[in-house]
């Protein structure tokens, strides 16, 4: 055999092995750093107006990378226990400094920032300074008036703001007439679900996202939850003036002709009741009651 | 008119196909399918206005790139490998010779951008499953990175006539980052009270090639018009500057002693 062919056998054979032997190697090193103290994840460069000028012009680029960041940022954390977010502001910060015409980091970064936590870093304050940022940068959109305004309601509860950014919105030629709307009805009946279902319906329909749908999807199977819970409250008092006690679960409703079939919540579990006739969500069942503007039932409070 | 210099440029671009330089268009290809099948899975509402930035940017990029390392090395090259002595003892005028030279980067440079744009619009399409009347603003964004790259390799050509292709990328790359953070040398204009200095900020500000002009990859991406003035203000400024670096790579060559 000629030096050349042993060479090529010995590369063909010895390559595939040698890589083997790194891929281990690689997997012994993560699982010595993973024993290791958890890193802390930081920022390398904090200041927006730094990294903007650093970008050498492809800032619009770089604004993307940092979105995908942040996304990814509150994604691997959002929704587990414990979960904190110090990193959220600062990227969003300087994802809208690179780029301040990125509508979506405004739009759903604010929602990030305003959720409670596990869900989000329950910052609604700086999710207002964010918005806010976002009216100034692209005063021609109406969708960051809407933005302030669903914060004011339905986070900060300042409805008589609320009502101002919605109607700052609504004088855009190109916002749709729900957004006049709102400004009227937020302040007049804002503590009523339905004015909250209409927010929540129209975040649905105005986004492409799945999880910025399901999270509206979600807040709009909680708020159908709680008006069940109510109906079936009165139900239950009903049930007592006829029969003497409190009904021990929901199809008993039915046996005694006050409902048509077994009432379940929007994702198919039947409601329960407890010994004093409160009506209560399945404990299997993946709905939870969010907190907001709307005065929760009283059997809640108790 | 002569035809010396549509020669030479056509010669240039074989060379630089037979150089394998437009390989790096597969690496582009790759780089864009992968971000149209990674961006909706990692980002939100960004997918579209992602392949947008990221193929403008990597065709900017990747001329940068190509302009700089090929443009030096135009002139060198044939010094150093004495095959512009036999190109000279033809009939040819020097500026023939850096005309030709720069048509053909420039040719190579254009073929390359229009390839890239072609796979941008792929992509494009395969994200958001239709064109936009917005999505003209794409190729006016691809234009402007193409008179971008004249730019480039004219100032790298000019170089490339008197010195070596390291000290050539040093002053062009030095060029180009200056002309990119030409707009805060001109704020310093504004910030001191010297007025020495401030004169010298601004006669910086106006001499050199200012690159922020060609830059519209953020309107592009977001489908905002780009004011149609733009399109003939900086294609008779990148011209002009092409035209005086020409001259004076002409007259450097012109003056080089090549015994």
């Amino acid at each position: 055999m000629s030096p050349r062919k042993k060479l090529s056998l010995l590369a063909s054979v010895g390559l595939p092995v040698l890589f083997a032997v790194l891929i281990l190697l690689q997997s012994r090193i993560d699982q010595t750093a993973s024993t290791e103290a958890p890193e802390q994840e930081q920022l390398l460069l904090s200041s927006p107006a730094l990294i903007k000028r650093i970008s050498f012009g492809y800032d619009a680029l770089l604004a993307d990378v940092y979105w995908t960041r942040a996304v990814q940022y509150y994604g691997s954390r959002a929704g587990i226990p414990g979960s904190q977010f110090p990193l959220l502001w600062p990227l969003l910060d300087i994802t809208t400094t690179l780029d301040p015409k990125l509508i979506p980091a405004y739009r759903f970064g604010a929602i990030f920032l305003s959720e409670q936590p596990p869900v989000g870093a329950g910052e609604p304050e700086l999710a207002l300074k964010l918005t806010q940022k976002g009216v100034d940068a692209n005063p021609q959109d109406w969708q960051m008036n809407a933005t302030e305004g669903f914060l004011y309601y339905w986070y900060l509860q300042e409805y008589q703001k609320s009502s101002a950014a919605y109607l700052a919105g609504s004088k855009n030629p190109q916002a749709p007439a729900w957004l006049a709307m709102m400004a009227a009805q937020v302040v007049l009946k804002a503590d009523e679900t339905n004015t909250s279902e209409m927010i929540w319906t129209e975040i649905y329909n105005s986004s492409s996202d799945p999880s910025i749908r399901g999270n509206a999807l979600k807040h709009l199977k909680g708020l159908q939850a709680s008006k069940d819970i109510k109906v079936l409250n009165d139900l239950a008092q009903k049930y007592h003036e006829m029969n003497g006690h409190f009904p021990a679960n929901v199809d008993a409703l039915v046996q005694a002709g006050l409902a048509r079939s077994t009432p379940v919540d929007p994702s198919g579990f039947p409601y329960i009741y407890d010994a004093d006739g409160v009506a209560q969500l399945n404990p299997e069942s993946d709905i939870t009651i969010q907190a907001g503007p709307v005065t929760p039932p009283t059997i809640y409070n108790k | 008119m002569s035809s010396i210099p549509a020669v030479v440029a056509v010669n240039t671009f074989r060379e630089a196909v037979r150089d394998r330089v437009l390989y790096n268009l597969v690496f582009f290809a790759l780089l864009m399918m992968g971000a149209a099948i990674l961006v909706g899975q990692i980002s939100v509402g960004i997918e579209r206005l992602l392949i947008v930035n990221l193929g403008l940017s990597a065709i900017s990029i990747f001329g940068i790139i190509m302009a700089i390392f090929i443009g030096v090395g135009l002139v060198y090259k044939e010094i150093e490998k004495r095959t512009l002595y036999s190109l000279i003892a033809k009939p040819i005028q020097r500026w023939e010779f850096i005309a030709g030279k720069f048509g053909g980067l420039l040719l190579t440079l254009a073929v390359n951008t229009s390839f890239m744009l072609l796979g941008l619009f792929a992509a494009l399409l395969f994200v958001s499953h239709q064109f936009q009347s917005s999505d003209l603003g794409i190729v006016v964004a691809a234009y402007f990175i193409l008179l971008q790259l004249a730019l480039v390799t004219a100032i790298a050509l000019f170089f490339s006539c008197f010195s070596s292709p390291m000290l050539s990328t040093l002053f062009t790359l030095g060029i180009y980052v200056a002309g990119v953070f030409l707009k805060d040398i001109r704020d310093i204009s504004l910030l001191t009270k010297s007025p020495f200095v401030g004169a010298i900020c601004k006669a910086i500000y106006y001499l050199l090639p200012n690159f922020q002009n060609f830059n519209v990859i953020g309107l592009a991406g977001h489908g905002e018009p780009i004011p149609m003035n733009l399109l003939w203000q900086n294609t008779l400024y990148a011209a002009v500057y092409v035209v005086i670096l020409l001259i004076a790579s002409a007259v450097v060559f012109s003056g080089k002693n090549l015994k």
